[in-house]
């Protein structure tokens, strides 16, 4: 109940909890919101205390329609964990005016689609909306206007003179007459955002659903810049300022919330918490120009995306170094001619002979009776020499390859296995199964 | 002896064949590049949408040879990925791109026990793969039983390699595939313990591209005589 004392509520209800108003809190909530709304429309206002203006008329395409995109809108504020009241009107001030008038949450958004109703429709809400202080009110009143319909009808001239131009330029301003500028709200360059947790959280896994609402919100600043991440950090902080680091990584620079959630998902359902985690910040910088959403030219999606969302998942899971693919480097020795690269960026090489499909990554000493290499019997050579001689250059050194001087054969066991054995000044060797 | 409506209806289903003929598939397999074994396969070739089980007999007689034309055939000409999943060593790139591999389209991921099943799931969820091949030596009968079911539901290859040992047990996999080295070292017998269609009595013998003509062809003097020859007594000491 507005203007109750705080005795008279407490006596009502002994169990009352009282919460001071934060100004300063609900404005930075207020940014995090506008942040979140750049996926809607670029053109967001912050109307200070308690408002948000976004300028949809834009978007009414990209969304499919007008209802779409509301029932986007307000599902997307549920998830925020906030229930706001929405109205859509042609001027800011009059879908001001019309949201303080309705009620939170409602199915029905009040609507005004055309100046030309303005009057109508504004005329039929009460007084309070104008939030006006008790003197004015009371002058207002005074006059026998009970609603915004009968003050509109009362002459323009003489309402400046009672009550100041600041209340007809308002009325003014919420019918279209004259233009009502409001400061674009400023995405920020880097983004941080937090959200402190209700209760203390012990479960990685659980955090999923608080993570989301950032990933939501960092995905409307992206949009807003017409970019995308290809990584971003999720700092989980415990009690006394202990705090976990997740790096996420992404294949592609991406404004996905979907994608995002799903690394994020592999990421957290892998983690053991080392203590319970009190809030959760995400931090992104750096990001890169992402083009807006491309449609296949008939609806379908690039297959090299599907692969790279794969790469993601698994990355996320397994570890960045166990997702990779391989690329044929034009090198002699053959340790060396096959290396691990991203996935993606495989390519060949020519190599003037065989080369098995697997190759040992140490090559296995082989006993020689009579000259001839055994493994489960005497090897029969079938093809080769193939003289490799090379590497003096990094002869020596920690982990490399060095020196080699080989001859290579291609040999079959007496348990028909096609081997890829070679023979040095240190004996013979095996190094590859052909398979 | 004429079948009823229904029952014509009901043998129509590519899921349902007479014991004595070869099921019709829901897809045209893709070509394995052995003709031989294309004719006894449903489909004509490697079937989609369903485990193909591959139980070889040792590692390295030629099991891999086996799927290389058709890797190839789904890496370079429909231009879709060839995932690898934990398999025994990195794939050595030389080889592959011979044989035909796009290598820009090869994914290798290296997972033991249940991610390795947990990446082939995701892997046969991704579009644009074309052909998963995993190791899967320690998986049972309820993980191989998932997979056939997301297989159904797509379009990949599917390759499993198991140990010989699990021909004994039962397995979902609708296509199952014994592999052992022939005696003419340069051909491969191939066993098929089961496949949709009547059950094939004797094993085929394919002809495999070896990296060299098998011994039976070689003519000349023996190789050690060539090893002898080639190394010069310097590197040899």
């Amino acid at each position: 109940m507005p203007g109750m004392r705080l005795a008279d509520a407490w006596s009502l209800l002994p169990e009352l909890a009282v919460q001071e108003r934060d100004a300063e809190r609900e404005r930075r909530r207020l940014e995090t919101l506008a942040c979140w709304a750049g996926g809607f429309t670029s053109e967001v206002s912050l109307a200070l205390p308690d408002a948000l203006l976004l300028e949809v008329a834009g978007s009414l395409r990209l969304f499919g329609g007008l209802e779409a995109l509301l029932a986007r809108l307000l599902q997307g504020i549920a998830g925020q964990g906030h229930a706001a009241c929405t109205a859509l009107a042609p001027t800011p001030r009059a879908a001001l005016w019309l949201a303080v008038a309705g009620e939170a949450g409602n199915a029905a958004v009040p609507r005004c689609l055309d100046v030309a109703d303005l009057r109508d429709t504004l005329g039929t809400l009460p007084l309070e909306v104008l939030e006006l202080d008790a003197a004015q009110m009371r002058r207002i009143t005074g006059f026998g206007a009970r609603n915004l319909g009968d003050l509109l009808r009362l002459p323009r001239s003489g309402l400046a003179r009672r009550l100041g131009i600041g209340l007809t330029t308002s009325l003014a301003q919420a019918l279209g007459e004259v233009p009502d500028l409001r400061e674009r709200f400023r995405f920020p360059d880097t983004f941080r955002e937090s959200l402190e947790l209700p209760a203390r959280v012990e479960d990685a896994a659980r955090l999923l659903f608080a993570a989301q609402r950032l990933v939501q919100v960092l995905c409307g600043w992206l949009a807003a810049r017409g970019s995308g991440i290809a990584a971003c950090r999720l700092q989980l902080e415990h009690e006394r300022g202990h705090a976990t680091l997740l790096e996420l990584v992404f294949a592609a620079p991406t404004r996905d919330p979907e994608r995002i959630g799903r690394v994020l998902r592999e990421r957290l359902e892998r983690l053991s918490l080392i203590a319970p985690v009190a809030a959760l910040v995400l931090l992104a910088g750096a990001p890169e120009p992402l083009p807006g959403r491309e449609g296949g030219l008939f609806g379908e999606t690039a297959a090299g995306e599907g692969v790279m969302l794969l790469v993601e998942r698994l990355q996320a899971r397994l570890g960045e170094a166990s997702v990779h693919a391989v690329a044929a480097r034009p090198e002699h020795r053959p340790e060396r001619a096959s290396t691990s690269v991203a996935p993606g960026l495989g390519s060949a090489a020519v190599f003037p002979g065989p080369r098995p499909c697997w190759l040992l990554p140490r090559p296995q000493p082989l006993s020689e009776v009579g000259g001839r290499p055994q493994r489960d019997g005497p090897l029969t050579l079938l093809a080769g020499p193939e003289r490799i001689e090379s590497g003096w250059w990094d002869a020596g050194e920690a982990e490399a390859v060095g020196d080699v001087r080989r001859d290579y054969f291609v040999a079959l066991s007496s348990r028909h296995e096609w081997l890829w054995v070679y023979r040095c000044h240190e004996g013979w060797f095996l190094h590859g199964h052909f398979s | 002896m004429s079948a009823s409506p229904v029952l014509a209806e009901v043998l129509s289903r590519s899921d349902v064949w007479r014991g004595d003929s070869l099921a019709r598939a829901a897809l045209p397999g893709v070509p394995s590049g052995f003709a031989a074994l294309d004719a006894e396969l449903p489909g004509g070739g490697w079937p989609r949408g369903g485990l193909v089980e591959l139980l070889p007999a040792r590692q390295g007689i030629g099991e891999l040879s086996l799927l290389m034309p058709a890797l190839a055939q789904v890496s370079a000409n429909e231009l879709s990925w060839v995932v690898c999943v934990a398999p025994p060593l990195p794939p050595y790139a030389p080889a592959w791109a011979a044989a035909g591999v796009a290598l820009s389209r090869l994914l290798v991921t290296r997972a033991v026990g249940g991610d390795a099943a947990w990446a082939c799931a995701r892997a046969l969820d991704a579009e644009g793969v074309g052909a998963l091949v995993a190791w899967l030596p320690e998986s049972d009968a309820g993980t191989l039983r998932r997979l056939q079911l997301l297989a159904e539901k797509s379009r990949t290859l599917i390759f499993l390699f198991r140990p010989a040992a699990a021909a004994r047990e039962s397995s979902p996999a609708p296509l199952r595939i014994g592999v052992t080295a022939a005696n003419d070292p340069g051909r491969l017998t191939l066993r098929l313990i089961k496949r949709r269609g009547g059950a094939l009595e004797s094993p085929l013998e394919l002809d495999m591209a070896r990296p060299a003509p098998s011994p039976h062809a070689v003519a000349g003097p023996p190789p050690s005589a060539a090893v002898a020859r080639s190394l010069p007594a310097t590197a040899v000491a």
